[in-house]
């Protein structure tokens, strides 16, 4: 007993100790890229309020992903249940104040969800089509229902409703003051922790706040739990579940539809949050990108939350500040560089030098030119995610019976 | 796996026609929308030409370019004796349905068929031909093909000259000497807004900052994402302006939330239609002016045209002098002391003494 709490005390400190070094070098190397290139804006606390902002949504639809495939269900259906949760989101704040409007936005993704496990887990139909057609079921319920309903609300028509009252949003007032007069010093690494800080504790949403808790809590109960644990093994090897007395059509079930609510959630985020009401088509495939930086995050909750960071970060970034792009390529070379020198390290030569070569043609691309080409700006957030979580997270293992229909008896 | 095909069948069709039924029901509950119970085609019996009007998506209510053009119609029947029917298209709709739509107008004796909005340029050339008699224009229209029609007109707008206007008042209204624009998307349409706002503001006061994004390069999406739009607009307000115009269709609703979230002493500038209008309560306030494209001049102009026998055909370009762009001074308390500025700067582009650039 003794012996495997001190044991898991190890692991437990020997993980933090190794995010927490990983943390910081970042910050460091951000920070020093900042002073280098002289953009301010690399870590402003303007940029990261809009990155926590950009991340929310796709964050909630990876959280989903990773609800339904760790049951074993490919969900690519989120972008739809997405879009049903900034109507869902829409209707019920219009009417009933924005936190019954987030349920509501969960509700009907969860529909969405339900739709999904109805045909995927009873009737066995193929992930992918199922996926699909949710979406495209998704995208036309909305619209019908915006066209059907919208139009006599005050602020409404037919392809929006704008106006829609936000959740609360939070500012801690000394430390937000403190972490604004720190930050406008723009010291290294003291200032760039202190923007972070602030945008932390400025005028944050409660939705957002919502969301990075469901990371936690998502990763508690689906690794910390019984019914976790059995959730999971219906991902791995249904059979053995089967086996085991685990109702495998439940907790299948059950995941789908979390998956959708978490969806939906997102959705809700976009219509309230990241901007003031529903539009029909304003969530431009970012249940798609949730679905990616899932699976670049290798299933796994820290994984999509880095991956979703990346993005939300690198698409606000690119928004706000074109010329920061050329910044970032700095910073995207000294990643690459410090990556090679860590496999050199471990004696991994071949791959050691591929990283090195890979961040030497970056290197150059910084010193040889000035800016980035316009065009190539909006692909800096795909890039850049490409980039960090395929150099971070080189063996990617999704649940064994990911995206495999499965039947009660089959295990004979 | 034939289960599997079945259903596959079955949710695939379930999707079409969710998507497909929106429009089928609008229309029949068209009489609920808020200007839709008086609609002058109804009513309307004289001898003049019969004017047909096809709508973009949304049609009347939404308070933008269809309520525009219908304004023009309204007033074209008035005065021309005219009668007309309506049609309203469907958000994704086939471009079949939008042929089907112009056609039907053809066959019923319409003379002049007024398509709102470039996605009628296609259909109007397919249809076109097949009624030779008949005149059509199409709202910021395009020649979608080298074969000219002899019975179309393309009516565009001179949007660099009613940018320059509103980026004199932009430059006029900044304290911090730092403005904005957001732009949809990077193509040569947008550019043209960008390329007035900025002349405008540089001739009002020539050391202004001009900061510029666009949410997408070429992705037509960046129309529609008011949290692109919000993320963009709050980039530039940190970054010391103070005004911000956007041409950015959908995306807009975003940028107003960001003049909003920037507080008192900042502004946003709408587009095409007087979006303080259509703006919310929180928004108003924060609406400085908007770039106005007078979709019902032109509607009206070109029933004016086709009355006198002598139809408008090929590319008609609406400019300031036509009062076919502009400004709107819906705000009062915020544009009062502004106009007579913007005044002088329009006066002097009607007169040919400033060429407002297309390109920035």
């Amino acid at each position: 007993m003794s012996a495997a709490t001190a044991q898991r005390s190890t692991i437990v400190e020997r993980l933090t100790k190794s995010w927490l070094y990983i943390g910081l070098i970042g910050i460091g190397v951000v920070s020093f890229v900042r002073i280098i290139t002289d953009t301010d804006d690399l870590t402003g606390a303007g940029t990261i309020r809009a990155a926590i902002i950009a991340t929310c949504p796709i964050l909630a639809a990876a959280l989903g992903g990773l609800w339904a495939e760790r049951a074993g269900v490919v969900n690519i259906g989120l972008e739809g249940q997405m879009i049903l949760g900034t109507w869902g989101a829409a209707f019920f704040t219009y009417h009933y104040g924005p936190w019954v409007g987030i349920l509501g936005a969960a509700l009907l993704g969860l529909v969405g969800g339900l739709l999904h496990a109805i045909a995927t887990v009873t009737f066995g139909v193929d992930h992918i089509v199922s996926g699909v057609a949710i979406n495209l079921i998704g995208a036309g319920a909305a619209t019908y229902l915006a066209e059907a309903v919208f139009p006599e609300y005050e602020g409404g028509g037919p392809r929006q409703l704008n106006g829609l009252e936000a959740p609360a949003q939070v500012t801690i007032p000394g430390v937000s003051d403190l972490a604004n007069t720190i930050s406008d010093q723009h010291w290294f690494f003291v200032s760039d922790v202190a923007s972070v800080i602030q945008a932390l504790t400025t005028n944050i949403s409660t939705l957002s706040l919502l969301i990075f808790a469901l990371v936690i809590i998502s990763a508690l109960v689906l690794w910390r739990t019984s019914f976790g644990l059995r959730l999971r093994s219906c991902g791995e090897n249904p059979q053995a579940a089967e086996t085991l007395g685990v109702n495998v059509y439940l907790y299948k079930y059950v995941a789908v539809l979390i998956s959708g609510a978490l969806a939906g959630i997102g959705g809700g985020f976009l219509a309230l949050v990241a901007s003031s009401g529903f539009s029909t088509g304003q969530t431009g495939g970012r249940g798609y990108i949730g679905l990616a930086a899932m699976i670049f995050g290798n299933w796994r909750p820290g994984g999509l939350l880095a991956g979703a960071l990346t993005f939300g970060y690198t698409d606000s970034l690119r928004l706000r500040d074109t010329q920061s792009v050329h910044s970032l390529l700095l910073l995207v070379a000294i990643g690459l560089l410090m990556f090679a020198a860590w496999r050199a390290c471990r004696k991994q030569v071949k791959g050691a030098l591929v990283v090195a070569a890979a961040g030497a043609l970056v290197m150059a691309w910084f010193l040889l030119t000035d800016s980035v080409p316009r065009e190539f700006t909006v692909m800096t957030p795909y890039v850049t995610t490409m980039f960090v979580l395929a150099l971070g997270s080189q063996r990617l293992r999704m649940p064994a019976a990911d995206g495999k229909s499965y039947r009660r008896g089959s295990a004979g | 796996m034939r289960r599997l095909t079945k259903l596959s069948a079955v949710a695939a069709v379930a999707a079409l026609a969710l998507a497909g039924c929106g429009g089928s029901d609008s229309k029949g509950g068209g009489g609920d929308k808020p200007a839709a119970g008086d609609d002058v085609c109804k009513t309307a019996d004289g001898d003049g030409p019969k004017i047909g009007l096809a709508y973009d998506v949304g049609g009347r209510g939404d308070r933008s370019f269809n309520d525009s053009a219908y304004a023009g119609l309204e007033k074209a029947v008035g005065e021309f004796d005219a009668t007309c029917i309506e049609g309203e298209a469907t958000d994704g709709e086939a471009e079949s349905a939008r042929e089907d739509r112009l056609r039907n107008m053809a066959e019923n004796g319409a003379t002049a068929i007024v398509g709102v909005g470039f996605a009628y340029s296609e259909s109007v050339n397919a249809v076109a031909p097949d009624f030779p008699e008949v005149n059509f224009a199409v709202i910021d229209g395009f020649d979608p093909d080298d074969q000219a029609n002899e019975n179309v007109a393309y009516l565009g707008f001179a949007e660099q000259e009613g940018s320059f206007l509103v980026g004199v008042a932009a430059a006029e209204k900044s304290k911090s000497g730092t403005i904005g624009f957001v732009g949809g998307v990077n193509n040569e349409l947008i550019q043209k807004f960008e390329a007035g706002y900025t002349a405008g503001a540089k001739a009002a006061k020539p050391d202004i900052k001009v900061e510029v994004a666009y949410i997408q390069e070429s992705d037509l999406k960046g129309f529609g994402d008011p949290a692109g739009g919000k993320a963009a607009a709050a980039g530039e307000f940190d970054k010391g302006a103070d005004v911000v115009y956007h041409a950015a269709g959908g995306s807009g609703s975003g940028v107003f939330d960001a003049a909003v979230e920037a507080g008192e002493g900042n502004w946003a500038i709408g587009v095409d239609s007087d979006q303080y209008l259509t703006a919310t309560a929180e928004q108003k306030p924060f609406i400085l002016t908007s770039m106005l494209k007078r979709v019902d001049v032109a509607t009206y102009d070109f029933a004016k045209s086709v009355d006198a026998g002598k139809p408008l055909t090929s590319f008609v370009t609406y400019d300031l002098k036509q009062d076919g762009v502009g400004y709107s001074t819906a705000n009062k308390t915020a544009i009062d002391g502004l106009t007579t500025t913007i005044d002088d700067y329009k006066a002097k582009i009607i007169a040919g003494d400033i060429k407002v650039p297309t390109k920035p």
